[in-house]
């Protein structure tokens, strides 16, 4: 007989338990003779014992067996939807109905449980079945998506009404296990995104975001989430963090300026968008056209550059002929060791999933759907959720784990975005005379996002900033910067809104964030102490310093006489009084010995707040070297954020005087790069005029300085030391002032 | 003592291993040698002449030409980029930072002198 290949692969599978899994999945039901489907006498206890060897074969054997034969026999799609869709419309009045709707729901949450590699206890079976199952998931999350008997989400939120219609103090267990699976299951689809490990073969946009949101508003399962949402800490209390979740993977990654932009405005920026992309592309091509051969590739060039001591470099290619700089190039390129770089840190699949930085599309019918949905969140549900949030936070209640508070605050810094916008775009439809809308007070107010701009949350924000950044956990990090820099900006849209207010309000919180000298210095060193983290954490960091520094020079403008509250190290006095006293006698020095490390505690102290002396704590070799990595991918930066490079380097060079700082080869041949030859800033870009200036004025100054001091020829080629560095820029040491 | 050639060891087997050639380094030694820093200091006396006032651009490219060649002949291996990574890297180094502030020294009386006599 003929052999396939099937027949020699191995099962993966223990045989035993898929006899057993398979003769409980035929036994559940199939096709009836009206062509739908039929159950199964015993279907009810048919789901238990599924459940019962998904949750003993897989969860106490630890192996992954149960859920891949599952996905083998189509167990989702072929018997569990369709029995949800054969009992939905009567779930709730009939009791057994209910049970078997409760039952498949219990079974289909671990199902769609985003599956995930625990590096403690994996077992072989984990690795093994992994691919088959994430992919099996996708296919589950797009059978639930494009069900067309039934609407599998509603159902599900169907069979837990009856629950959520008790009182909180009326509730059984059994109730909150109801509710808690039904939220969950909508977690879970929302949750579920291609991994990008394995290819698929169904098209992505029947699982995309944009599928996802258009379901919610058939389904009205936004209704429902605004529902428990608003009402949390009175009918709801542990929800939170599964509607935290939801709205975390609903709205990562979404932009929301984009998303209240009129949809003529957002036309004519997406047409401009695409016109800029063309040009740019126009530009690179032209780019490489220049310097491209004019023949064919055999030709046969080769040239000699001649160099000291009589010594020549071969090059070929005609491309090279006549250009001095494309020579040197070519030279260079044509070299084939590489520096070894260490390897990048190897991110896990949860980081993955949380990923927030990456940008994502939407439909214009998503687009508008979410968009409704943000607006009556931020009006009915903002407030109450993020409040109760805050509590368990700080609480650090169980149900709360590490990566909820990541969320919560980027979800803070999404909506504090978007209620900007929203009122951003109100004020230009009133200033629009054609237009009827006259903005109420209550519009114009900030007081729908009041619960996140109150001192608690900024102490959570700053204990939460601190902590991450002492433990190196650089995407909690990520996010609490993408928070702060938010909260500036609302802070500082609010100083300028036109209630006296709302004014009142922004000059109160901005003393408090700007009393506290440890937000300054932390600031500082997160900007300093930059390492390779990647390109969203290094966009969040450059924002955040250029936000904070811009609005902090701002503030003290207009607070001279700005006090803030500096903690200081008093340490050293007591150690040189220890010595003195050390000398007089061994036991007073021993004495004062254990007070001097009483005495290492800090004491607080007030003083006036000179903003001069802060910029110069932000100028510094280390901070120059975080906005140069920043600056590097010049290519791939939008018009903002190079601006925002550009006022930095321009505030080093002009407003501090330390151009010194970026004498240094390698930043000389950024620049370089960034405004002369291929691959440069395109020259009909807003961004390039500034920084050509800035360029040419620079290098001006450069060339002044190597003439003046030659010495600096050498010192180009490394960062400075800090005792040079006054002599190099100013020509003459630093006169030193003794102190009496 | 063994007995007659045993003990000369020439019945023994001799293992050649092969070394491995190390790979030069671009370290603080071969910076300060003479070919390294040394030569940078004479040629840009030598040879860096600027234009001046609207000729940044090239002013610039010329310096940079002059650093590529001469980490060119100093490390031939690297690329221009990492070459220069890895010079700033040496710089960190106790010996490199003590002779580059001997080196800023060394035009600091020159200076002085040149200023009291324009006094």
């Amino acid at each position: 007989a003929q052999t396939t290949l099937d027949e020699w692969a191995k099962d993966p599978v223990d045989p035993e338990i898929r006899a057993h899994v398979y003769s409980l999945i035929t036994a559940l039901g199939g096709i009836g003779d009206d062509g739908t489907y039929s159950l199964g006498d015993d279907a009810l206890l048919c789901l238990k014992d599924l459940r019962k060897w998904l949750k003993f074969g897989d969860g106490q054997l630890n192996r992954r067996d149960v859920a891949r034969c599952m996905a083998e026999a189509n167990l989702v799609k072929g018997d569990l939807l369709e029995i949800l869709a054969k009992i939905s419309p009567r779930a709730v009045e009939d009791k057994w109905r209910h049970k078997l709707a409760v039952a498949t729901l219990e079974l289909l949450v671990p199902l769609t449980w985003p599956f995930e590699i625990d590096p403690v206890e994996a077992t072989v079976n984990h690795h093994r079945h992994g691919p088959y199952i994430q992919l099996a998931q996708i296919g589950y999350k797009r059978a639930i998506l494009q069900f067309d008997r039934d609407r599998t989400l509603q159902t599900a939120v169907k069979i837990a009404l009856p629950s959520m219609a008790v009182p909180l103090r009326e509730r059984t267990p059994r109730d909150e296990g109801i509710i808690r699976i039904a939220l969950y299951f909508i977690r879970n689809i929302t949750m579920l995104s291609p991994p990008s490990s394995a290819p698929m073969d169904i098209d992505e946009a029947e699982v995309s975001r944009s599928a996802t949101v258009d379901t919610f508003q058939e389904q009205d399962i936004f209704q429902v989430l605004l529902s428990v949402a608003s009402s949390i800490g009175e009918d709801f209390v542990t929800q939170d963090v599964i509607i935290l979740e939801i709205l975390f993977f609903l709205l990562k990654g979404i932009d929301a300026e984009k998303l209240f932009m009129e949809d003529k405005k957002l036309n004519s920026k997406n047409a401009n968008e695409l016109k800029d992309l063309m040009q740019k592309e126009k530009a690179m091509l032209a780019g490489y056209a220049r310097t491209a051969p004019t023949r064919h590739n055999r030709f046969g060039t080769m040239i000699w550059v001649k160099r000291d001591d009589e010594k020549v470099t071969t090059i070929s290619g005609q491309d090279v002929l006549g250009k001095a700089q494309a020579s040197m190039q070519k030279m260079d390129q044509t070299k084939k060791w590489n520096k070894p770089s260490r390897p990048g840190k190897k991110v896990d699949g949860e980081q993955e999933r949380e990923e927030f930085d990456l940008p994502v599309a939407l439909t214009s019918t998503a687009r508008k759907h979410i968009k409704t949905f943000v607006e009556e969140f931020l009006d009915s549900s903002f407030n109450p959720l993020f409040l109760h949030l805050r509590k368990a936070i700080e609480r650090e209640t169980e149900r709360v784990e590490t990566r909820h508070s990541r969320q919560y605050f980027y979800l803070v810094s999404w909506f504090l975005r978007a209620e900007c916008a929203r009122q951003r775009t109100m004020k230009e439809r009133a200033a629009d005379s054609k237009s009827a809308a006259v903005p109420t007070a209550e519009d114009e107010s900030y007081g729908l996002v009041a619960e996140v701009m109150n001192q608690e949350t900024f102490i959570l924000l700053n204990r939460f900033m601190q902590k991450s950044q002492d433990e190196k956990a650089w995407q909690d990090l990520n996010a609490g910067m993408k928070c702060f820099t938010q909260v500036l900006l609302t802070v500082h849209e609010m100083s300028e809104s036109a209630l006296e207010e709302d004014q009142e309000i922004a000059e109160n919180i901005q003393n408090r964030i700007f009393y506290e000298e440890s937000t300054h210095d932390r600031i500082v060193m997160i900007l300093r102490s930059y390492n390779g983290q990647g390109f969203g954490y290094l966009d969040a960091v450059t924002e955040l310093s250029h936000v904070f520094l811009r609005i902090l020079e701002r503030y003290a403008k207009q607070n001279v006489d700005l006090q803030i509250r500096s903690k200081k190290r008093t340490r050293k006095i007591k150690k040189k009084q220890a010595q003195t006293q050390g000398a007089e006698g061994e036991e007073e020095g021993h004495v004062s010995d254990t007070e001097d490390i009483q005495q290492a505690q800090r004491t607080v102290s007030e003083r006036k707040f000179d903003f001069t002396r802060f910029a110069a704590k932000f100028v510094n070799q280390s901070s120059v070297n975080t906005f140069v990595a920043y600056a590097k991918y010049y290519a791939e930066l939008d018009t903002e954020q190079l601006k925002r490079v550009h006022r930095f380097f321009h505030r080093v060079v002009f407003k501090m005087e330390l151009g010194v700082l970026l004498c240094r080869v390698d930043i000389l041949q950024l620049f370089t790069k960034m405004t002369k030859g291929p691959g440069s800033l395109d020259k009909d870009s807003a961004a390039y005029k500034e920084w050509d200036d800035f360029v040419k004025h620079f290098f001006r100054q450069v060339v002044k300085r190597v003439q003046e001091r030659p010495e600096l020829v050498v010192e180009m080629l490394f960062s400075k030391i800090p005792a040079t560095m006054f002599f190099l820029e100013h020509g003459y040491d630093r006169e030193v002032t003794v102190r009496t | 003592a063994g007995g007659g050639g045993d003990g000369l060891g020439i019945d023994e087997e001799i293992i050649i291993t092969k070394k491995r050639i190390p790979i030069p380094k671009l370290d603080d030694n071969r910076l300060l040698s003479d070919p390294g820093i040394p030569r940078l200091r004479k040629i840009s006396k030598d040879r860096l002449r600027f234009k001046g006032k609207g000729h940044e651009y090239g002013d610039i490219a010329r310096m940079l030409n002059m650093y590529q060649l001469w980490l060119d002949d100093l490390y031939p291996r690297a690329k221009f980029a990492d070459a220069l990574a890895m010079v700033e890297k040496v710089g960190h180094t106790k010996r490199m930072q003590m002779m580059r502030k001997d080196w800023i020294d060394e035009g600091k009386p020159r200076r002085t002198t040149e200023r009291e006599e324009e006094d």
